[in-house]
């Protein structure tokens, strides 16, 4: 079902009344058409790979966070064999083709913050991310915008997430923009003694993972929580 | 069939697509060009760091289903030997120049580049792919109204002559960069090393970003063996591996009136041919 009456105050075209394929649609399916006719791939592949891709998210790196936190081996571990930790936490980074999803590579960094160093992470010529451990990156990250601004002026890009920084504490932008893929592993925040993994995994969100949040006992979402509507979202 | 009337309103509409330089002629004269506009017309289109721009909303965004299905598509002809990452993120993020890359959806040029390499590596025929087009959008004429999109093959294709890169033979089991490790010549740098980044002229690809070239920084990691984009992007069959390494910044020295601490880095990976001991 469509709903044509969308509450949010973007600018968009008046709705045709007849809901049209649009010529993206048109140029995938023609595309997939003919790359299925040709043997270039089978629709199994297709099939696979998707599945791959839809089980993907940011649970097992904050987890991987929290197991560090708690356990300075596997710190150690994670900041010297990041593929290895990968694996603690479910993530085997060949699959599902045997050597990587090809857009991320497998040259997986983790990047440690200290009580003086908070990274936060871009792409400014594309979108990579660590996706076989974080999952898509958010729509924010792939804007040009974003990638304008971060790497010339991060504190200010950063307060507009909430996040202020003291004078003391070195912002350090890693513009990822070859074929490490990285994700930080933030300072374990005041209030969480105790704790047990699945309580602290609980607070390092998406956004901690990319250096843009902080984690904070009590906060267990993203900042950005907007979210504009697909116009055919399941291909309905 | 459109009509003239049509036909001239959309001859307007392309008109009024700007992406050159409001200042001079259409197709100057080269006395007229300065090198800066040059480099500033040569400069690949991916390369925005540092642009000015202005704060705007950020917001998530649910996945259209063709978007799902040309993610997936990408990632499949790459598993399947029809091209590298780097050869789609050339054709995707640089080729399609700079009005389709500021004017397209993020994902659009994703499609446009499943398009480009399948033209480019003979797998598929340019009218071919206009007919298919054109049947496609016939079939949901009226509209979409309680039909599925959906790819709907008329046959399936043997595969077994499609030719298809090494890649997906050497790299398997190891990753990659991890295939091109011990390829590569002694490094030339070691962590500490202060370097320059070097001002190559830039003709259509390179990742070595216009923001650091000239600028002096310091060796953080000696981090893989790769083939360096420029080679990979199209690749060349004699791509030899060189290191990549990542080099730290002082933001305070890389930008003009930066408004940060003294002490605040950037680092970004350069490869050894873009990088010369400091001068």
């Amino acid at each position: 079902m469509h709903d044509h009456d969308h509450d949010h105050d973007h600018d968009r075209t008046v709705k045709p009344m007849v809901e049209e394929i649009t010529d993206f649609e048109v140029l995938e399916i023609a595309l997939r058409e003919l790359c299925i006719e040709k043997g270039i791939f089978t629709a199994e592949e297709h099939r696979r790979f998707t599945e791959f891709a839809e089980q993907i998210g940011p649970a097992p790196a904050a987890r991987l966070v929290a197991r560090a936190w708690l356990d300075p081996d596997f710190t150690a571990l994670a900041l010297a064999e990041p593929l290895t930790a990968s694996k603690e936490v479910g993530v085997d980074w060949l699959e599902p083709t045997g050597f990587g999803t090809p857009s991320d590579f497998t040259a997986f960094q983790i990047l440690a913050d200290t009580p003086t160093v908070h990274h936060v992470i871009v792409c400014a010529l594309c979108s990579c991310y660590p996706r076989p451990i974080l999952g898509n990156s958010p729509e924010w990250y792939r804007t040009p915008n974003y990638r304008r601004r971060l790497v010339r002026h991060p504190r200010q890009v950063l307060s507009e997430f909430g996040l202020y920084l003291p004078d003391d504490v070195e912002v350090r932008v890693q513009d990822s923009n070859q074929k490490n893929r990285f994700m930080v592993m933030p300072v374990r925040p005041a209030g969480t003694d105790g704790w047990t993994e699945d309580q602290l995994t609980e607070i390092v969100t998406r956004d901690c993972l990319i250096g843009v949040a902080l984690p904070r006992v009590g906060v267990t979402s993203n900042v950005v929580v907007d979210t504009r509507p697909a116009l055919h979202p399941s291909g309905e | 069939m459109s009509t003239a009337a049509q036909r001239a309103k959309q001859l307007d509409l392309v008109a009024r697509l700007k992406s050159a330089y409001p200042e001079l002629p259409d197709a100057p004269s080269p006395d007229l060009l300065d090198h800066e506009r040059f480099t500033a017309y040569m400069k690949p289109v991916h390369d925005v760091g540092g642009e000015p721009d202005t704060p705007m909303k950020y917001e998530n965004k649910g996945y259209e289903y063709w978007e799902h299905m040309t993610y997936v598509m990408c990632e499949v002809l790459a598993w399947r030997g029809i091209w590298l990452s780097e050869e789609r993120r050339r054709m995707g993020n640089v080729d399609v120049g700079r009005a389709v890359y500021l004017g397209f959806p993020y994902y659009g040029r994703w499609l446009l580049s499943v398009a480009r390499v399948l033209l480019e590596k003979h797998h598929i025929g340019l009218t071919e792919l206009a007919e298919r087009m054109a049947e496609v959008r016939q079939r949901y004429a009226g509209g979409l109204a309680g039909k599925t999109l959906a790819a709907q093959p008329k046959c399936v294709g043997d595969g077994s002559q499609v030719e298809r890169n090494r890649h997906i033979v050497h790299a398997m089991g190891k990753g990659d960069p991890q295939v091109y490790a011990g390829r590569a010549d002694e490094p030339k740098f070691g962590v500490g090393d202060v370097v320059t980044v070097r001002e190559l002229p830039v003709l259509f690809y390179t990742r070595t970003p216009e923001y650091v070239r000239g600028a002096t920084g310091v060796i953080a990691v000696v981090a893989y063996e790769s083939p360096a984009p420029e080679d990979e992007t199209w690749d060349r069959p004699d791509a030899r591996p060189e290191w990549f390494y990542v080099v730290s910044f002082t933001m305070a020295e890389l930008w003009h009136g930066y408004t940060g601490t003294a002490t605040d880095t950037l680092r970004t990976e350069i490869p050894e041919r873009w990088l010369q001991p400091a001068v």
